[in-house]
């Protein structure tokens, strides 16, 4: 059907992006070239196809460059009869045009029109493994392929994937932390109303009334802030991330959407900031008015402290032992206030653990593993001798690589590939301890660490496979294993390929050769230079600064106001014993080191906690969110722990530094006063 | 509180008790006397020194150095045992007394590792006594300092406050300020205000012992 459809049509189809990248419209004419055959269409149309929703050049791009490269599609019939004859005059070695017509009588061109792609949609109730079976044998087929495993659905899964892991783990802490400051906020709140939560009980108030003011308050506030969220989620945030996305694939009106579940969390964070409200405020309102109206003072549990008074307690300085009895008195705000600056200390180091870690998978790639200048793609067709030209120039160190099918005991068939190796130092493996490793094994293949895990492979293991293309399968047993961040497959040496009764013709040479000058080489496809292989995925990395910037920011906020919420709830507990120390004569100064000695312990704590778990956190990530090629190990440099632990710690100390200026301002008659 | 006119002397190593009845401006003379307080105008002289002209630096240390505070509700803190309560001054003061020879004195050392909740309110008082008299101030504040107490504990709390007046060959200086009349009889002083002003400044040509009151 698509066959005839396309054909009724002239013109060409031009790929939206491209299009628009080089202000094409629809009538406009494009040149273009395929093989030798040289076209100039009219645009007939723009579209959108969603096999190309990933379309780069080549493995050398990872970002796609809509300006230089899109795709095009165009009706068979303009492509004209001499073309498709002199191609097959070509393949059947045929030069004289009438030996073609005694060989070809009646010669119907539209039949020999090319086509490399077939596309094969399996009923559900029929096994994919056997009509795999039935068309493997067909001469005419070369591969059979996986939806799944084309690159711009393996691709955009892949990004689905991830952010899917990213959005549970970074959701769930997020709400967790921003709950944590809503408990610490509302506590806050309703200590500073609890004269006018008095004053309304002793005029005859009922709880419920006093309650429902209270919760109402709580309510309405989230209330307008899950609005403020969701807006900004929806217009600034996920526009952001989404166009981040969006770099990537082509996709048409791409744009973020609020779906069910941010509806579904910002009822929660209503739901519940109404409930910790009304929770909070019961427990002051459980007190009677007198109570509530007095300032308040610290409770002191007969027996409580008792422990404090003994062994190396005994020696600790007077503030140390008032704060730590501080601390005993008071574990669940203690609990909370080291849960939220642990919190907070673990979400930077794992946005900037994640960036460090990128970063040593690009060294690690670029500047370990890759030890070569150039890597010179060579063309399908070329020749031994061709190859042998240009080992002469830019060296012997080549390599080959092999899509393969890898079938398992089950019969279950996934998509790989094979990496020939004759590179010598060009290119070098690693083991799972960062230590280089030769790869000189003659008797069989290497496989990657996380393929042998995610497979169940284990050293002597057989693998069987086979090559696209060539229906004979092979099993090769597994003699070693090789560490790769971005492709998990098999290696094997040039002489064990060769066993295996194959032809090692390189695709690819690598050289240090200094090829910075010319375009383009004969018989080379591609010279892809090493500088711009790192940028492409160093550009990337740029994306991942932002979502970085954005984590740090929000954790050092959120950890703000838990720090400020609990250093006012603190202070307020301790006014009355702080205008105590004030009459005896203590210098505010004193009393600040006093106050700020707790903090300063919980900070320290937290900072102890937060950055194993960060570190611990990160890694967890790239195991969970990361697609199943990759393998990243969590890399964090010595650094990124100083700037975490410095960083939580100076804006935890700035922040009780700011509460403690409470204290020159103590009125030392109204305070002592109000305990009456 | 506004004091029109309020002048009035007291001199070194007397017992004085400031009367009158509530919101007449009895605290509020602590308050100023203790340094805990600045007045708009006025002159406070303690020692030959115009305290009303200190700044908050100097306030801070004549309280540290020079006064005792002893409150109605004690102000000891609720999470330091009797001995550490004692012992904070050492913190403030150069020649702070031994904690434990003070608490010796007002009768609490076998409760030294106590915390105030588990004491009585005449014993949290003597706490509160023994932190005041540990600094060895020159002049010793106290406000409504039997108000809490029943009139057994309040009588031993006086005869502390007493004692800590005879003492350092009387140079002590002690002011009560009460509602409760029957503490003039034991005072050197009376002084009796209202409406913030000063009713009379008398000297008890016979003050009474502390056992010859009937409380």
């Amino acid at each position: 059907m698509a066959r005839n459809l396309i054909k009724v049509k002239s013109g060409a189809w031009l790929d939206e992006f491209y299009a628009k990248e080089n202000n094409l419209k629809v009538g406009d004419s494009i040149k273009f070239k395929y093989d030798t055959l040289e076209l100039e269409e009219e645009i007939a149309g723009i579209i959108n196809v969603p096999d190309h929703l990933y379309d780069v050049k080549d493995a050398s791009e990872l970002l796609p460059n809509r300006q230089k490269y899109g795709f095009v599609y165009v009706s068979s019939n303009e492509i004209p009869e001499k073309y498709i004859k002199e191609m097959v005059m070509k393949k059947a070695g045929i030069t004289d045009e009438n030996i073609f017509e005694l060989a070809f009588p009646n010669f119907e061109y539209e039949k020999y029109i090319p086509y490399n792609y077939l596309m094969v949609d399996v009923k559900e109730n029929v096994d994919v493994n056997k009509v795999k079976d039935e068309i493997e044998p067909l001469d005419s087929c070369l591969a059979i392929i996986d939806i799944e495993d084309t690159p711009s659905y393996s691709m955009y899964q892949g990004e689905i994937d991830e952010g899917k892991g990213y959005v549970g783990i970074f959701s769930g802490l997020f709400i967790f932390i921003a709950m944590l400051s809503v408990v610490t906020t509302m506590t806050r709140v309703i200590k500073r109303q609890r004269v006018q939560i008095g004053v309304l009980k002793a005029l005859g108030f009922s709880n419920f009334k006093i309650s429902l003011h209270y919760i109402g308050y709580g309510f309405f506030v989230s209330f307008v802030a899950s609005i403020c969220g969701m807006l900004l989620g929806r217009y600034f945030l996920g526009e952001v991330f989404i166009n981040m996305e969006m770099k990537y694939f082509e996709v048409p009106n791409g744009k973020a959407i609020l779906n069910l579940g941010c509806y579904a969390v910002a009822v929660l964070t209503v739901v519940l900031t109404s409930l910790i409200t009304y929770f909070t405020c019961r427990k002051e309102l459980k007190r009677s008015p007198a109570e509530t109206l007095r300032l308040e003072l610290p409770k002191v549990k007969k027996g409580s402290l008792n422990i404090t008074t003994k062994g190396i307690f005994k020696k600790m300085s007077f503030a140390s032992k008032w704060n730590f009895r501080d601390v005993v008195r008071n574990k669940i705000r203690t609990f909370t206030a080291i849960v939220g600056t642990a919190g907070s200390c673990m979400l930077v180091v794992c946005a900037l653990g994640m960036l460090d870690s990128m970063n040593y998978f690009i060294k690690l790639q670029f500047e370990e593993l890759y030890n070569f200048d150039y890597k010179l793609s060579l063309k399908e067709d070329i020749t031994n001798e061709e190859i042998a030209e240009l080992e002469n120039i830019y060296g012997t160190n080549t390599s080959k690589t092999l899509g393969i099918e890898i079938k398992d005991e089950n019969g279950e068939r996934k998509s790989n590939n094979a990496f020939v190796y004759d590179a010598g130092n060009m290119v070098r493996f690693q083991n799972d301890k960062a230590q280089f490793i030769d790869i000189s094994n003659d008797s069989g293949i290497y496989v990657t660490y996380k393929f042998a895990e995610l497979n169940g492979y284990k050293l002597g293991d057989k693998v069987k496979w086979h090559i696209y293309g060539d229906n004979k399968y092979y099993e090769t047993e597994i003699v070693g294993f090789n560490k790769d961040p971005q492709n998990q497959n098999m290696t094997m040496t040039k002489a064990f390929y060769n066993s295996l009764g194959l032809e090692y013709i390189p695709d690819t040479i690598y050289t240090s050769y200094d090829l910075s000058g010319s375009e383009s080489i004969q018989n080379v496809e591609t010279v892809q230079d090493i500088t711009t292989l790192k940028n492409s995925i160093t550009e990337m990395l740029s994306m991942m600064k932002t979502m970085i910037v954005i984590i740090i920011v929000v954790a050092a906020l959120l950890g703000v106001i838990i720090i400020y919420n609990m250093g006012v709830l603190s202070y307020s507990e301790k006014q009355y014993q702080f205008s105590t120390l004030k009459v005896l004569g203590f210098s505010d100064k004193k009393i600040k080191r006093i106050f700020t000695m707790q903090n300063n312990w919980i900070t320290i704590l937290s900072i102890i906690l937060g950055l194993p778990v960060g570190n611990f956190l990160t890694d967890w990530l790239f195991k969970v969110c990361i697609d199943d090629e990759y393998d990243f190990g969590v890399h964090i440099n010595l650094i990124t722990f100083v700037i975490s632990a410095v960083g939580t710690f100076v804006i935890s100390y700035l922040t009780s530094k700011l509460l403690a200026r409470k204290i020159k301002n103590i009125d030392m008659v109204s305070s002592l006063k109000s305990n009456e | 509180m506004h004091f029109g006119g309020a002048t009035f002397s007291v001199n070194e190593g007397e017992f004085v008790v400031i009367l009158g009845p509530s919101g007449a401006g009895k605290s509020t003379i602590l308050n100023l006397l203790g340094g805990m307080d600045k007045p708009s105008s006025g002159e406070i002289i303690v020692g030959g020194e115009d305290i009303s002209k200190y700044t908050d630096n100097q306030l801070t240390n004549y309280r540290a150095e020079n006064i005792g505070f002893i409150f109605q509700f004690y102000n000891i803190l609720p999470t330091l045992t009797v001995l550490e309560n004692v012992q904070i001054v050492n913190d403030i003061v150069k020649k702070p007394k031994d904690a434990r020879e003070v608490l010796k004195e007002v009768g609490l050392l076998k409760h030294e590792s106590k915390f105030p909740n588990q004491l009585s309110g005449g014993e949290q008082q003597r706490v509160s006594i023994a932190r005041a008299i540990a600094k060895d101030p020159i002049l010793l504040l106290c406000d409504e300092p039997t108000g809490a107490l029943d009139s057994k504990t309040g009588v031993e709390v006086l005869k502390l406050l007493k004692k800590q007046c005879d003492a350092n060959e009387g140079a002590n200086t002690v002011i009560i300020v009460t509602h409760n009349s029957l503490i003039a009889e034991i005072a050197d002083r009376v002084i009796r205000v209202k409406n913030g002003k000063v009713e009379s400044n008398e000297i008890n040509k016979s003050p009474k012992k502390i056992e010859e009151v009937e409380w």
